[in-house]
């Protein structure tokens, strides 16, 4: 992806607008005892289309906007997130991405990443209170509906920053060569 | 060509890994009045407007989603309800009894109260705007902030019972710490038995709370309820004024091995679909009650 001003502006409306929706909405539903949670695929989107560093850093930017409007430990979203941003883009640097399926099936298995990751860092600041089996059914709830919530992400921002994907790019239909004097009716 | 990219990301990615663990460093080295903290305080400041005007725009969707998951709740919650309606209706005899002698009692003493509201309080109705996704942090956000008479560690109450307390405000919002935050503890009491205790959460689980220590000698049934202690000692006071109800008796176990008996209980409120809630205000909040008071955060309960 080529990285322009109007494309960054683009990403950052996009990110905002996402997480607005998430903190308004999707976090306030419950769908099979859990809050789905589209950040971590927002990431990891990110970081398919722009490669690894551009995942790094929106995974970076991403976490401290969450530890902010959620007063939630700073740092501990950004650590897990660029981790999930960088490994995104390495998967697409690495795989070729020819089939559809692969973005969602990358957006479940790295939010598993991350929320296992999240819980890590939490187990590690310390957690004053017995902890309950049922995280592994939020892990995988949130995991799977991140596979659904991926599908129409991608697509979006796929569809937002195209201009500046380099291998996306609207191809313009070569003029046919006729031989001279026939034309085409 | 290619090695100076890969020198280039590798440092980037450095970069953002040190700059993370520096700001988890510092936000723990720093108090509540730190910098991180305060920028904290003023992005919520900034986004409210935002996320209270998408949480109205957006209310019609949630409304759809809650109400499929009351539909597909509905069969099992019915059953429930009907064992529970035979239950409470030999209980409701038994109380109309009690709160017809405690009224009489309380003629006698001169005490007057609103029944089940802590006396000396008002209390402030504030609407849920946002709350996190993740199972690590019980909050909320409400609405109404310090211009609405709201301070930290004011106790946060819905129509079932007590659900948190105030943990961050700014001018026109307040972050509520909920009672299932692995963070809170709350001082409880067993009614009618009196048996004492204090309630922690189980993380990932919020239908599920604990009353820890408890005297093994203390019987505790299944079906009785929980409220809050709300002790007093010298200048020191809990954040939670008593009688708040909290939960009822699910399970009471003994373990032969433990000083203590653990009860498991299970919350009045709902505390995944809070919608709107009351921030109890002392109705005249003293000077320096805010210092005075048993603040503790993790382990002590409050």
């Amino acid at each position: 992806m080529i990285f322009t001003g109007p494309i960054v502006l683009r990403l950052v409306a996009l990110a905002f607008a996402v997480l607005i929706f998430q903190l308004a909405f999707l976090s306030q539903i419950t769908i099979a005892g859990s809050h789905p949670d589209i950040v971590p695929a927002l990431v990891v989107v990110m970081g398919l289309l722009g490669g690894s560093l551009a995942g790094a850093v929106a995974g970076f930017s991403i976490g401290l906007f969450v530890d902010s409007a959620l007063i939630q430990t700073m740092g501990a979203s950004s650590l897990v997130l660029l981790g999930v941003g960088y490994l995104a883009g390495r998967f697409r640097e690495i795989f070729d991405i020819t089939n559809e399926l692969w973005p969602p099936l990358v957006a479940g298995g790295l939010t598993a990443l991350a929320i296992t990751g999240y819980a890590l860092i939490q187990f590690l600041l310390g957690v004053d209170a017995p902890v309950s089996a049922l995280i592994v059914r939020d892990l995988l709830v949130k995991s799977a509906l991140a596979v659904v919530l991926s599908i129409p992400l991608y697509v979006g921002t796929r569809r937002i920053v195209r201009a500046a994907m380099i291998d996306d790019r609207p191809r313009r239909r070569r003029a046919q060569t006729v031989p001279m004097g026939i034309g085409r009716r | 060509m290619y090695r100076k990219q890969l020198r280039r990301r590798r440092a980037a990615l450095a970069l953002l890994v040190a700059a993370s663990l520096a700001l988890l460093t510092a936000y723990f080295g720093e108090g509540a009045n730190g910098g991180l903290h305060s920028a904290q305080r003023g992005v919520v400041a900034v986004l409210a407007p935002i996320e209270e005007g998408a949480h109205r725009a957006l209310k019609p969707a949630r409304d759809f989603f809650g109400w499929i998951d009351d539909t597909l709740g509905a069969k099992g919650e019915n059953e429930r309800l009907q064992s529970e309606l035979n239950e409470l209706r030999t209980r409701l005899a038994a109380a109309e009894r009690a709160t017809s002698e405690n009224r009489d009692l309380k003629r006698l003493v001169g005490l007057r109260r609103r029944e089940g509201f802590p006396d000396g309080y008002g209390n402030v109705t504030a609407r849920v705007i946002t709350r996190s996704p993740t199972v690590w942090y019980s909050t909320i956000t409400v609405d109404k902030g310090r211009s609405s008479g709201i301070r930290p560690d004011q106790a946060v109450v819905t129509g079932e019972g007590l659900i948190g307390r105030i943990s961050t405000v700014t001018a026109g919002t307040a972050q509520v710490t909920l009672i299932t935050d692995h963070t809170s503890a709350v001082s409880a009491e067993v009614v009618p038995s009196g048996a004492a205790g204090v309630i922690k959460p189980q993380v990932g689980n919020p239908e599920d709370l604990l009353l820890d220590f408890i005297e093994k000698g203390r019987r505790v049934r299944k079906g009785q309820t929980i409220i809050t202690a709300g002790w007093r000692s010298g200048d020191l006071e809990s954040l939670f004024p008593r009688g708040i109800p909290v939960g009822r008796v699910t399970d009471a176990s003994v373990e032969e091995r433990e000083t203590y008996q653990r009860v498991h209980i299970e919350p009045f409120a709902d505390l995944r679909r809070v919608r709107f809630v009351q921030v109890l205000v002392p109705a005249s909040r003293k000077s320096g009650a805010a210092g005075a008071r048993a603040a503790t955060g993790a382990g002590g309960g409050q």
